[in-house]
């Protein structure tokens, strides 16, 4: 088996695959990447199965080192990354060899990149699913010296010669599309006016369970009894916030869900950072 | 008890039920899964409880005229399945010591300690769903003398097996946890076990029972945990 170590922490760094289904009725999030389309595109280029899971990146300053060959595959964000000392730009496959150390600098571009691993990282596999949740896998972030296992790989891709160009402005369109939710026909005029008009802002509380944004709403909806919510449901907090639920999102909930977003959504609205702005655009069934 | 559907997405809609929360709520809720499980089992991927609501996620589009129909046609003929029998009984350490916020919850109550104990270890209450946690109960039948608003501002660090009380609701929290709820006592039951599957006791109808213990107890179950007992 080879490993993967991580030489210097960035915070926010885990395993993550399509997530973790069949296990909500017991109170257990889904989880998964938050950017599906960048995910399931390192492992397309890898010629890996979908669920193969990949290291989900949120800080720059990382340094991992391999000490077996392997073929790996970078998505998502646009960041500044080097491979022994070197700058690569490549987003395509990169063949690692042995004792080959990566460094993943500022991110320029998007808040979150996936590295896909060829057959993907070899870590637990708890309830099905190897994406990492504090209290269902033993660790939820990764820390320096920690290793993941990945089965050693020599071939030369046939993706490495021919540069595949990544397209990163998908990440900068302002608009997000969602549908109305459950409880957005309990919203008033000015409320809806203000959803479907206004701009809005991400705060700096984005972490994997969801993103807050900034504006606030005169809210006036009652909080509900606990019903279900999904990853892209949009509440609107008795205090007039705006969560967008993530991922690693609670399975109910108690807040007014006005919106809901679609895979599509989660991943764009995934890859905003703190001061992007943003609107919504209502999508009809 | 018809419910009404929302189709939310593509793949998202939702029943919601206009009635209070309610064992009858219940039973109904819970029929209603069975039979939709039945009805669509290739086009299903999940189905999800709330209060008044049951969520159906799906793997591949239904048009929305479909489930009405068939919710127009037969999803109210038929008897409605038992709720099932079990009591599970939870041991719990009902002190200062395990439950910081007992003392002053009784005060704000002008209740002595021992009759808040009693109020809320001799009723039973009925487990709706799993949800907030893996493996946090949300339970029905906390007596009204003990609704408490919740915290204006949550505590960062609660216990985990920590009996709390918060609006109408009383729970556990199975994990540690920030949390908005006033604590009463602990359970030293592990309710939550990611390597077992599947990872709870208890299923959605069945009942619990608060059983007071002695600090003493619950050193000796915190040190030799053992499943909580049913009848």
């Amino acid at each position: 088996m080879g490993n993967l170590q991580l030489v210097k922490t960035g915070i926010g760094t885990c395993i993550q695959d399509t997530g973790r289904f069949g296990y909500t009725a017991y109170g257990v999030p889904v989880s998964g990447a938050l950017d599906m389309r960048s995910y399931l595109w390192v492992n397309h280029l890898l010629q890996n199965k979908e669920t193969d899971a990949a290291l989900e990146i949120s800080q720059p300053g990382l340094s991992l080192h391999f000490d077996s060959p392997t073929l790996i595959c970078l998505a998502g964000a646009n960041a500044a990354v080097q491979l022994n000392g070197k700058a690569t730009s490549s987003y395509c496959v990169l063949e690692i060899r042995k004792n080959d150390q990566l460094q993943i600098g500022a991110i320029h571009q998007g808040a979150i990149l996936y590295l896909g691993i060829k057959n993907g990282f070899q870590s637990e596999k708890i309830m099905n699913s190897r994406s990492w949740y504090p209290g269902i896998t033993a660790s939820s972030y990764l820390k320096k010296d920690d290793r993941i296992s990945y089965f050693p790989h020599e071939e030369e891709s046939v993706y490495t010669a021919s540069k595949i160009r990544l397209d990163f402005n998908w990440m900068e369109e302002p608009v997000i599309e969602a549908y109305p939710g459950p409880e957005w026909g309990l919203l008033d005029k000015q409320n809806k006016s203000l959803i479907e008009t206004g701009k809005f802002t991400v705060s700096s509380l984005k972490n994997r369970m969801a993103i807050q944004l900034m504006e606030l709403l005169p809210n006036s909806i009652p909080e509900l009894a606990t019903a279900p919510v999904f990853p892209g449901t949009v509440q609107l907090t008795s205090g007039g916030k705006l969560l967008v639920l993530l991922k690693d999102a609670q399975v109910t909930g108690g807040y007014p869900r006005i919106l809901q977003l679609d895979e599509k959504s989660i991943a764009l609205i995934s890859q905003k950072r703190p001061k992007d702005q943003l609107v919504f655009k209502l999508k009809k069934l | 008890m018809t419910p009404k559907l929302t189709q939310i997405s593509p793949l998202l809609f939702e029943f919601e039920w206009i009635s209070e929360v309610s064992d009858e709520l219940l039973q109904h809720q819970l029929t209603f899964k069975d039979r939709l499980q039945k009805e669509f089992t290739t086009e299903l991927a999940e189905l999800r409880m709330g209060f008044k609501t049951l969520a159906l996620v799906l793997s591949t589009p239904l048009e929305a005229r479909i489930i009405k129909q068939w919710l127009r046609s037969n999803s109210t003929q038929g008897s409605l399945n038992p709720l099932p029998s079990k009591i599970w009984q939870i041991p719990v350490c009902y002190s200062p010591e395990t439950g910081r916020d007992l003392q002053a919850l009784a005060k704000s109550k002008n209740m002595e300690q021992d009759e808040l104990i009693s109020l809320h270890s001799q009723g039973q209450y009925r487990l709706h769903f799993y949800g907030f946690l893996p493996g946090f109960m949300y339970l029905n039948g906390l007596p009204n003398r003990l609704y408490t608003a919740r915290k204006s501002v949550p505590d960062r660090v609660v216990p985990a097996g920590s009996v709390a009380i918060g609006a109408s609701q009383t729970g556990i929290y199975p994990s540690v946890s920030p949390g908005g709820w006033h604590l009463i006592g602990q359970t030293p039951v592990p309710l939550f076990d990611p390597g077992h599957i599947p990872p709870v006791f208890a299923s959605a109808g069945e009942r619990i029972e608060f059983t007071p213990i002695t600090i003493q107890q619950f050193t000796r179950l915190q040190r030799h945990p053992h499943p909580p007992l049913c009848k």
